[in-house]
C-alpha cells in the first residue's frame, strides 16, 4: 500500500485535471450528488493512502472506480462505508455529512457495500443470510416476541430476492458451502437486501471465471436498476461496458473522471494506468 | 420433526411420573438436575447462540439466588409473592446485573470478552463477603418457602414439580427465542458479527440484549435453587459454578438447542452418583471432558443428530450395530481405567499407606467386592486387559463404521 516517490509526474495538481471539473461541474446542474467526497485524506501513521479525493456521484449513474494496485480504492470504500474513519475531509451522503459516523448508521441513511473478501454468515443459510438484510429493512432487530416467520413480507421479499440473485434452489445451503462464485453473488445479495439508495461494490468479479463474470455482470445490471452504484472492478472490460462514468484512481487521488470514452482519451490516464490495455 | 415432538412428549410425560418412582434424596438429585439444564441452557444462549463465551455465569445465577432468599424473606417471612412466584425475582436480578456486566463485557469480542465476564463474577466473589448484609457473610441467608395456593411447599415432590414447571416453561420461552429476530441475529453474531454493523445493525446493543436475557434465565435457575434449597452462601459466586456451567454445556454440545441441558442433567447425575462413591470423580469428570471434546467435539446431543443424518444412507440394524460397539467398548474400556485410578487411589491414600509394614506384603484392598492383592500381577494386569480390549473394540467400530460407508458410496 505505500505509494512510491515519483508522483508528481503522474498526478498532476487536481486543478489541472478539466476533465474531472467539467464532471463535478455537471453534477450541479439538476440534482444534487448522491454522495460527495471533498479533499479526503487518510494517513495510516506517516503513510499517505488517500490524498485528498474529490469525488461526486450523481443520482442513478453506475460509477466505477479504478487505478492501480494500493492506489486507495479498498481504503476508499472503507472511508465511505464507515469501517475507517477519514484523517481529514468530508465525506456527504446526499447533504448529510457522514465522515466519522459508525458503519451501522451509514447504512441505516442508505448506503450498503458489499466485500472484496467474502464476508458472510458461513454457518446460516444462504436465506437466513438474506433475510438478515430484509429484517433491517422492516426495522426487526430487538424483537423477542414474535416468530421472524409470522412476517410474511420479510420471508416474500428474502425469497424474491433468491429469484433474483438465481439462488433458489440454494435456499437451504450453508453460506459457507456455496461455490466460490455463488458466494460472490450472496455477497451482493447480502448488500441489497437492505434495499440501500447508493451501493458500493468491492471487486464483485474478484477470481471469477469468464462466464461467471459475464453472468455476475448481468445480475448487476439487473439489480442496480434504479439505484445509483459505485463499483471497484480490476476487469477493464466489465468497468467499461457497465459503468457511466468511470474515476481513475492513483497513489491516492482522483486524476480523472468521466464517460468510458472520455477515460479512453484521457492521455494521462493511459499513461499512468490503462496504456496499451486500452489502445489494444 | 414429528420425531423429535414425540420424544420431547415422552420426556415429559417422564418427568411427571419420575417422583412416584424415585426415593427423596433421587427426587432431590432430580430437582439439581432440573436447574442445572435450565442454567446450562441460558448459559447456551449466549455461548452457543451468541458465540459469547462466558467464564463468569456463576454470578447471574447467584444473584438470583440471593435476590430470591431475600424475596422469601421480606414482609417478614411471608415473601413479596406467593412461593411459586418467587423466582421471579431471580430473573429480575439476574437482568439488572446482566445489563451492568453486559454492558461493559459485550463491548468486547472472543478471549478479552471472556476475560471480562471473569473479572466481573470475580469481583462479586470477592466483594460479597464483605457485605454481610446482603450476602450473610460465612453463614449465608437462609429462608422458609410458604405455603402458597393450597400447597405446603414441604416435601421434595411438591418442589420438584413447582421446579419442573419453572423449567419446562423457562426451556419453552428459550426455545421459542430463537424462532425470533432477535434470536436469529444471535446466530449472526456468533457467525459474523463483523459484517452486522453494514447491514445497519448495532452489534453492542444485539449483544447485550442476548447478554441479558441470558442473565435472565440463569437468575431465574438460580432463584429455583434458592427455593429448593431454602438457603444461600456466598460461595456461590465461586468460579467452580462457571466452569461447571461451561463443561456441562460443552459435554452436552452447544451446537443443540437441548445440548447443554442434556449435558448438565448427566454431569449433575453423575455429580451426584459418584461424589459419594469416591473422591477422585472430579478426575472422572476431567477425563469425560477431554474424551467428549477430542472424539465428539459436538457434544454428547450429536449422537443424535448423526443418528438422524445417517438414517437415511445406512439401514437402522447397521447402525444399531456399530453404535453398541461403541458402546460396549466403552464400557469395557471404563470399567478397566476406573479399577486402576480406584486401586491407585486406594494405595496412594494415606490411610492406606500408613497400615503399612516394612518388608511385609501391602495389604488388600477391597473394592467393588473384591479383594484386590496390590502386589499380585494380575490386579494390574486385569484392568489393562479389560482397557485395552476395549479401546480394541472401539476401534473394531470404526472400522465397521468405515466399511458401512465405503459400502454405502460404493
Amino acid at each position: 500500500m505505500t505509494p512510491s516517490t515519483p508522483v508528481d509526474a503522474r498526478s498532476p495538481d487536481p486543478a489541472d485535471t478539466s476533465l474531472r471539473n467539467a464532471a463535478t461541474a455537471d453534477t450541479g446542474v439538476d440534482l444534487p450528488p448522491v454522495l460527495s467526497l471533498h479533499n479526503v485524506h487518510k494517513s495510516f501513521g506517516e503513510t499517505a493512502i488517500i490524498r485528498g479525493v474529490d469525488l461526486a456521484l450523481r443520482e442513478g449513474e453506475r460509477h466505477a472506480v479504478i487505478g492501480p494496485n494500493g492506489a486507495g480504492k479498498s481504503t476508499l470504500f472503507h472511508l465511505i462505508s464507515g469501517l475507517i474513519r477519514p484523517t481529514s475531509g468530508q465525506i456527504f451522503l446526499g447533504d448529510r455529512p457522514i465522515q466519522g459516523l459508525d458503519a451501522r448508521n451509514i447504512n441505516k441513511l442508505g448506503l450498503a457495500r458489499s466485500f472484496q473478501i467474502t464476508n458472510l454468515f458461513p454457518g446460516l443459510s444462504v436465506y437466513e443470510n438474506l433475510r438478515f438484510g430484509v429484517m433491517r429493512r422492516h426495522g426487526l432487530q430487538y424483537n423477542f416476541w414474535k416468530p421472524i416467520s409470522r412476517y410474511r413480507a420479510v420471508a416474500a421479499q428474502t425469497e424474491e430476492l433468491l429469484e433474483e440473485l438465481r439462488l433458489t434452489r440454494h435456499r437451504d445451503t450453508l453460506g459457507g458451502e456455496l461455490s466460490y462464485s455463488e458466494q460472490r453473488s450472496l455477497e451482493i445479495g447480502m448488500a441489497l437486501a437492505s434495499d440501500p439508495h447508493l451501493l458500493l461494490l468491492d471487486e464483485p468479479m474478484a477470481g471469477m471465471s469468464r462466464e461467471e463474470t459475464e453472468y455476475t455482470v448481468g445480475l448487476i445490471r439487473e439489480l442496480t436498476q434504479g439505484r445509483t452504484l459505485m463499483i471497484v472492478e480490476h476487469d477493464m472490460d466489465v468497468v467499461f461496458s457497465l459503468s457511466d462514468r468511470i474515476s481513475v484512481l492513483v497513489y491516492g487521488q482522483v486524476i480523472a473522471t468521466g464517460t468510458p470514452d472520455e477515460i479512453r482519451a484521457n492521455v494521462q490516464v493511459q499513461e499512468a494506468y490503462l496504456g496499451a490495455e486500452v489502445k489494444a | 420433526m414429528k420425531v423429535s415432538r414425540i420424544l420431547i412428549i415422552l420426556m415429559l410425560v417422564f418427568l411427571l411420573a419420575l417422583p412416584a418412582l424415585l426415593s427423596t434424596s433421587l427426587v432431590n438429585a432430580a430437582i439439581q438436575m432440573l436447574i442445572a439444564a435450565l442454567f446450562a441452557s441460558a448459559f447456551n444462549v449466549l455461548a452457543g447462540q451468541g458465540g459469547m463465551l462466558s467464564f463468569g455465569h456463576s454470578a447471574y445465577f447467584g444473584i438470583g439466588t440471593f435476590a430470591t432468599i431475600h424475596a422469601m424473606n421480606a414482609l417478614g417471612g411471608e415473601g413479596l409473592l406467593p412461593a411459586p412466584l418467587l423466582p421471579v425475582f431471580g430473573g429480575l436480578a439476574g437482568c439488572a446485573l446482566g445489563i451492568v456486566a453486559g454492558w461493559f463485557s459485550t463491548q468486547r469480542s472472543g478471549v478479552y470478552f471472556s476475560m471480562i465476564t471473569l473479572a466481573l463474577a470475580e469481583l462479586l466473589h470477592a466483594l460479597a463477603p464483605h457485605l454481610k448484609g446482603i450476602f450473610g457473610g460465612e453463614s449465608g441467608v437462609s429462608a422458609m418457602r410458604m405455603p402458597a395456593w393450597g400447597f405446603t411447599f414441604g416435601s421434595s415432590i411438591e418442589v420438584y414439580y413447582l421446579t419442573l414447571a419453572w423449567v419446562v416453561v423457562s426451556l419453552a420461552l428459550l426455545y421459542f427465542f430463537t424462532r425470533t429476530p432477535l434470536g436469529r441475529l444471535c446466530l449472526g453474531l456468533r457467525e459474523n458479527s463483523n459484517r452486522l454493523p453494514f447491514m445497519g445493525y448495532s452489534v453492542h446493543a444485539l449483544r447485550l440484549s442476548v447478554f441479558m436475557i441470558s442473565a435472565i434465565f440463569s437468575g431465574i435457575a438460580g432463584g429455583l435453587l434458592a427455593l429448593s434449597n431454602e438457603a444461600a452462601n456466598y460461595v456461590i459466586f465461586d468460579v467452580n459454578l462457571s466452569a461447571q456451567v461451561v463443561l456441562n454445556a460443552y459435554i452436552g454440545g452447544v451446537g443443540a438447542f437441548f445440548g447443554p441441558a442434556l449435558g448438565a442433567a448427566i454431569m449433575t447425575f453423575f455429580g451426584y452418583a459418584v461424589s459419594d462413591l469416591t473422591r477422585t470423580w472430579l478426575l472422572y469428570q476431567g477425563v469425560i471432558f477431554v474424551l467428549v471434546m477430542m472424539f465428539m467435539p459436538a457434544g454428547l446431543f450429536s449422537i443424535s443428530s448423526w443418528w438422524a443424518t445417517q438414517r437415511g444412507r445406512h439401514a437402522p440394524a447397521v447402525l444399531v450395530r456399530v453404535l453398541a460397539t461403541w458402546i460396549v467398548g466403552c464400557v469395557l474400556a471404563t470399567c478397566g481405567f476406573v479399577i486402576i485410578v480406584e486401586l491407585l487411589a486406594h494405595i496412594l491414600a494415606q490411610d492406606y499407606q500408613s497400615l503399612l509394614v516394612p518388608g511385609a506384603a501391602w495389604p488388600a484392598v477391597l473394592l467393588f467386592g473384591i479383594q484386590w492383592q496390590p502386589g499380585a500381577l494380575l490386579t494390574w494386569v486385569l484392568p489393562a486387559i479389560l482397557l485395552v480390549v476395549g479401546i480394541a473394540v472401539v476401534l473394531l467400530g470404526n472400522r465397521q463404521w468405515s466399511y458401512a460407508q465405503q459400502e454405502q458410496a460404493a
